[in-house]
């Protein structure tokens, strides 16, 4: 664990026992209800693969909001990939999007409960190092722009 | 491939909405609880059962099934309508009327669903209900999260299914036959893990020319008071025509305590504020006992959002409900945080952007602990009590310290921005997947970045230092109320020298370090509302606003069509929103110009009656087609509401005893109006005007003192008083 992290665990647990002075326990126990809910459910653990082409991962649920996004953007440690090597799809069995491809008229759709898979022909190489893998999404409704960044080492592909 | 798996048409019909103080279910009127929605810019399923504002299940469907042959209910669907407490829908098939009933209870909270089926066939019936849902469990304010692991339990009286604290039990008066779990049968017990549907078959036999029935249960919220609602009520499902009555009855009193308004100049207003009173009584909630408030809307901003609630509550006095007004407020002051807690967004004296039952709260933003020190200060005008003055003088001094935090001392501006990015920020080092939303500021258009000093958070800010100098009067505190006096006259005269806009004779929306941001928005029109500009100045921005750009059929833009970064679809940059033709209205009674006020007014009422007496949140900037938009929003039917008795009726409340000052906006070709039973402090009052006269009726315990305008005349309770009113005057 590092200084930064640690020191983060430590303001974490002064705030939590801040909480539970002013307003009690039951608001500690229902604000980790959530917190454990959104970790748990958005990114699918371990979904971080290397590929032949690059990397892939998955969702279980969309990163905080639902609706349509014309825009996909996807970085490496702060390194954007070209749109064209990116893909989206729902799952197996259903189609693969390149990311170039979304737009205000033909947007990606997102509902609770919808899982997709991502995949960049982006070869990582080097040794199996952790990386910051971001996703930025464009809502068509919304302007701000929604993101999710993973910070873990990706395993390697399973043999076939 | 733009749609998702198993997207479906937009749901054009309105919603069958049904609410109790606890719970609410939500459908599309064909028969099951499923409600398909454009939401964000997608269609998203909403339908289904809500509990304590956790959204219980998904889409709840039933299926009736007999020898080979099955149906649903919208195929075979023959009416429906609401009752007085719920919502009958009745069908045909295979020689059997169904008639099916849908109430929502509010303790333990959730839905009763009865199928009665009569046969006018001359032998026996073997049916087979199949009731199917997808659990959900999990807030509303937290969007597009479904959870994926669950736990079911069976039991002898019903079925149990819990995640984290949160959990749902359903019951039914005619035991399973079979089980469902994912389509896969399943024996019952115990499971924990994925599910995407729970199903249970029920089979009922219906004798010859006879009749049967089965009624469902679904209740829900945070598990640990699930369990004590049940403990008295486990076995007993209730009859939804008892559970109908009690809540109709309940709705009846309400409404019986609130004005009755009449216009026969406009009979479009007066049923536009009937509509909107009962639109806005659906959002009352208190899914627990020390949660007390108003949901923002339907469906999903269905939590206690504070912004939304500070707005509302106004129209709540005025509609004489008190004591929901004081309940609220110790519900919201009771989560003022007393320190910063960067996680959370808090700071001290900042009162919660959300609440929800656990208690789940989350602060950041910049204006909902404004609102709330002008709430406190009008209802105590309303309801004459000054015994709580002392301790809401507290909270409210802790709100002027946050602000006076915030404030850049040479102008007595607010700064805002930032909020939402500090909780980002504050919780970048604990996680290894973080997610975020690139949201710089927290405005009421609070998907647009108006920093640093928009017009109406100034407006907003100046407001909460003037209610304070009033509450700080009454506590006697006279060191803290010249303090606020003082920043509050600062304030004004900021305002008025660095916000007009000469090229546009308007107002500018907002000023980015001491640089003006020039962009014609509607919130600018709260400083007119206010009366913080010259009289000359306001009639201008008021004329402004009306400019077709700004001002459309359907209501007013957030931004001006004009503005190169509008966007017809942008949330907060191009879409109408009722709100702000609200702004425009109450804006347009204060520089005097009546007509124009009731053009506003008559343009909110043709999309309540539009909506069958829903309320959209937002429609397209370029036609009037709801986008990205709750079917229902607090926001804009109490604005509408407060604007007919403050502007239009143009009542003002007194501090103290009994006074009230009434000064009508009505126009001047209008004849009579009337208003019945307005509650003040101690007593009700009745007015009738017609053109140059008021008559007053008081019944309270001491006398009321009327200023019209044209003197201050005293009303002895019990009696009646004709008083002449000035001459009507129309600005153009």
């Amino acid at each position: 664990m590092s200084d930064h992290r640690f020191g983060s665990l430590l303001r974490l647990a002064g705030e939590a026992a801040q909480l539970e002075v002013e307003f009690g326990t039951h608001s500690l126990e229902a604000l980790a209800w959530v917190a454990r809910t959104v970790e748990a459910s958005v990114y699918v653990p371990d979904s971080l693969v290397r590929t032949s082409a690059g990397f892939r991962f998955a969702l279980a649920n969309p990163p905080l909001r639902i609706g349509a996004f014309c825009g996909l953007r996807l970085l490496v440690d702060g390194t954007p990939m070209p749109p064209d090597r990116v893909r989206v799809r729902f799952g197996p069995g259903y189609p693969w999007r390149t990311s170039s491809h979304l737009s205000p008229e033909h947007p990606l759709e997102l509902q609770g409960g919808s899982s997709t898979e991502f995949e960049a022909d982006w070869p990582l190489v080097g040794a199996p190092v952790p990386i910051t893998v971001r996703l930025e999404l464009q809502s068509v409704a919304i302007p701000p722009l929604v993101w999710l960044e993973i910070h873990e080492t990706p395993k390697e592909s399973p043999a076939p | 491939m733009s749609g998702m798996p198993g997207r479906e048409a937009t749901t054009l019909r309105s919603p069958v909405l049904l609410t109790s103080l606890a719970s609410a279910a939500l459908g599309d009127g064909q028969g099951d609880l499923r409600y398909a929605r454009e939401s964000r810019g997608a269609v998203t399923e909403w339908g289904g059962v809500y509990g304590q504002l956790i959204r219980l299940t998904g889409p709840w469907t039933v299926e009736l099934g007999s020898r080979e042959a099955t149906t649903d209910l919208p195929s075979c669907r023959v009416s429906e309508s609401s009752f007085p407490g719920g919502w009958r829908s009745q069908h045909w098939w295979n020689d059997l009327t169904i008639v099916q009933e849908l109430v929502a209870i509010p303790r333990p909270a959730g839905v009763v669903r009865r199928l009665g089926v009569q046969s006018e066939s001359d032998r026996e019936v073997p049916l087979t209900f199949t009731s199917r849902f997808s659990p959900y469990l999990f807030p509303v304010l937290v969007e597009g999260i479904r959870p994926l692991d669950f736990e079911i339990r069976t039991s002898a009286e019903d079925l149990a299914i819990r995640h984290q604290g949160f959990g749902l039990r359903v019951a039914s008066t005619v035991a399973p036959s079979d089980l469902f779990l994912n389509r896969g049968s399943w024996i019952g017990g115990k499971y924990r893990g994925p599910v995407t549907e729970f199903a249970s078959e029920h089979p009922v036999v219906v004798p010859p020319g006879g009749s049967a029935e089965i009624r469902w249960r679904i209740v829900g919220g945070l598990e640990r008071d699930l369990d004590s609602a049940l403990a008295v009520t486990l076995t007993n499902i209730g009859s939804p025509d008892e559970l109908a009555t009690r809540q109709a009855e309940d709705e009846r009193q309400w409404t019986q305590g609130t004005p009755e308004l009449e216009f026969p100049d406009a009979p479009e207003l007066e049923t536009a504020y009937r509509r909107a009173r009962t639109a806005l009584r659906r959002l009352y909630s208190a899914p627990d006992e020390n949660l007390v408030g108003l949901v923002a809307g339907y469906p999903w901003y269905s939590a206690i959002w504070c912004r939304d609630l500070a707005i509302m509550l106004p129209a709540l006095l005025w509609l004489g409900d008190f004591e929901w007004v004081a309940r609220s407020l110790s519900t919201v002051f009771r989560f003022q945080s007393r320190s910063t807690v960067p996680l959370l967004g808090a700071e001290p004296g900042a009162l919660p952007m959300q609440l929800a039952p656990g208690p789940i709260f989350l602060y950041g933003t910049s204006d909902s602990t404004l609102r709330f020190p002008a709430v406190v200060e009008q209802m105590h005008r309303h309801t004459g009590d000054l015994s709580s003055v002392v301790e809401w003088a507290d909270a409210v001094h802790r709100i002027v310290e946050w602000g006076r935090g915030r404030t850049d001392p040479p102008t007595g501006l607010l700064r805002h921005g930032g909020e939402a990015e500090a909780i980002s920020v504050a919780t970048a080092k604990l996680a290894r997947v973080r997610y975020g939303i690139d949201s710089p500021d927290t405005t009421i258009w609070d998907s647009a970045d108006r920093r640093d000093h928009a017009l109406d958070v100034q407006v907003l800010w100046w407001e909460t230092l003037c209610s304070a100098a009033h509450l700080l009067t009454h506590a006697e505190d006279s060191g803290r109320r010249e303090t606020c006096e003082e920043l509050a006259r600062r304030l004004a005269t900021t305002i008025r020298a660095r916000y007009f806009w000469p090229e546009e004779r308007y107002l500018y929306d907002s000023l980015r370090g001491s640089t003006p941001v020039a962009r014609i928005r509607p919130n600018a029109l709260r400083a007119v509302s206010a009366h913080l500009l010259d009289p000359d100045i306001s009639v201008a921005a008021v004329d402004r606003a009306a400019a077709d750009d700004l001002t459309s059929p359907w209501g007013v833009r957030s931004l001006s069509s004009l503005d190169p970064d509008y966007n017809s679809r942008a949330y907060h940059d191009g879409q109408v929103w009722t709100i702000a033709t609200a702004w425009a209205a109450d804006a347009a009674f204060a520089v005097g110009q009546r007509h124009r006020g009731v053009e506003y007014l008559r343009t909110i009422a043709a999309r309540y009656a539009a909506e069958d007496g829903f309320a959209n949140e937002c429609y397209l900037g370029d036609r009037p087609e709801p986008f990205n938009s709750c079917f229902l929003l607090g926001f804009s039917v109490a604005p509408f509401l407060t604007v007919l008795f403050e502007r239009l009726w143009g009542i003002r409340v007194g501090e103290g005893k009994a006074s009230v000052r009434v000064v009508p906006g009505f126009p001047p070709e209008w004849t009579s109006a009337r208003l019945h039973g307005l509650r003040l402090s101690d007593g009700r009052l009745d007015l009738e005007w017609t053109p140059g006269k008021l008559n007053v009726r008081w019944n309270g315990t001491g006398g009321l003192s009327v200023d019209t305008g044209a003197g201050v005349h005293s009303v002895s309770p019990g009696e009646s008083a004709l008083l002449d009113l000035p001459p009507p005057t129309e600005r153009s």
